[in-house]
C-alpha cells in the first residue's frame, strides 16, 4: 500500500460517483492506471454500484398509472 | 409557474421509480401504493409552486420523501443516528477476495451471484437514516447535491451517510453470500 492507494481508496466512491475535484481526479486516474490492485477494487466498485441500480428495483402493480389517473381526474373535479 | 393542466404528462413517468422507492422504504405494497398516491395527490395540488423547467424528478422524490416521514414516522421525527460500528474500507470486495483466493477479478464475477431479492433485503436492511441516500444515489442516480435538497440535510451528512450505508449493504451482502454458501467454492 502506497501513500497514492491510500488517497485512491479514501475518494473511490466520490470518484465513482463523479463527485469530485479535479485536482483529485486526475491523481486517482494516474494511480489506477499504474496501480492494479487499486483499479481492481474500483471495477468491483463500480459493478457493484450497477448491480444494485439493475437489481435494487421493483416494477409497480399494472393498476398504478389508472389509480394515481383517476385519483387527479376526481381532484380537478373537485377543483370545478 | 407550472400548469396543473401539465402535470399528467410530466409527472407520471416518475410513477414506477416513485412506487419503487417507496416500497423500499415502507417495505410493503400497500403502504408503498398508499405514499405513492399521496404523493401525486399533494404534487398535483402543489405543482402551481413547481417551476417549470427545474429538476421535476428531485421535486417529487422529496415530496415523497416527506409524505413518507410524516406518514410512517410520526412517533419518532428525528431518526436517531444509529451506530453502524466502525467497517472496513471495500468491506465486500476484501470479503469476497479471501474467499476466493487470489484469482485475479474473481470478486467481480462473484457479484454475479446476487439476485434482485439479496439486493433489496440488503437495501431494505439498512437502517432508515442511510437507506435513503443509498437508495437515492445507487437506485435513483441521484448527485448528492439533489439528495441533500431531497433530504433537506447538509450535503457533508449526505456524503458520510451514503458511505457508512454502502459499507453496511456490503456488510449485509456479505452475510447472504456466507448464508447461500456461494462464497468459496464456486468460482475456483
Amino acid at each position: 500500500m502506497s501513500s497514492g492507494c491510500d488517497h485512491a481508496i479514501e475518494y473511490i466512491y466520490q470518484y465513482l460517483d463523479d463527485e469530485i475535484s479535479v485536482t483529485h481526479s486526475s491523481r486517482i486516474k494516474l494511480h489506477l492506471r499504474r496501480c492494479s490492485a487499486c483499479m481492481n477494487a474500483y471495477e468491483f466498485e463500480t459493478k457493484l454500484k450497477g448491480v444494485i441500480r439493475e437489481r435494487g428495483r421493483t416494477e409497480p402493480p399494472p393498476e398504478l398509472f389508472d389509480t394515481l389517473r383517476a385519483l387527479i381526474q376526481e381532484e380537478r373535479r373537485q377543483d370545478g | 409557474m407550472a400548469d396543473q393542466a401539465d402535470f399528467e404528462r410530466d409527472a407520471m413517468q416518475y410513477a414506477p421509480q416513485l412506487y419503487s422507492a417507496a416500497l423500499r422504504m415502507t417495505r410493503n405494497p400497500a403502504d408503498a401504493q398508499d405514499v405513492v398516491q399521496e404523493t401525486f395527490l399533494k404534487a398535483y395540488r402543489a405543482f402551481h409552486s413547481y417551476t417549470e423547467g427545474t429538476n421535476l424528478k428531485a421535486w417529487l422524490y422529496r415530496i415523497l420523501t416527506n409524505t413518507y416521514i410524516n406518514t410512517y414516522r410520526k412517533a419518532q421525527r428525528r431518526p436517531s443516528e444509529v451506530e453502524l460500528g466502525e467497517l472496513q474500507d471495500l468491506y465486500l470486495y476484501k470479503r469476497l477476495g479471501e474467499a476466493s483466493g487470489a484469482t485475479q477479478s474473481a470478486e467481480a464475477d462473484m457479484l454475479d451471484d446476487f439476485v434482485d431479492t439479496d439486493i433489496i433485503d440488503a437495501l431494505e436492511s439498512l437502517p432508515e437514516v442511510f437507506r435513503m441516500p443509498v437508495l437515492y444515489a445507487d437506485v435513483e442516480g441521484f448527485s448528492y447535491k439533489e439528495i441533500a435538497e431531497i433530504l433537506d440535510v447538509p450535503i457533508g451528512t449526505v456524503m458520510s451517510r451514503l458511505h457508512r450505508g454502502r459499507k453496511a449493504l456490503q456488510k449485509k451482502l456479505w452475510e447472504l453470500a456466507e448464508q447461500h454458501g456461494t462464497t468459496g467454492q464456486a468460482h475456483e
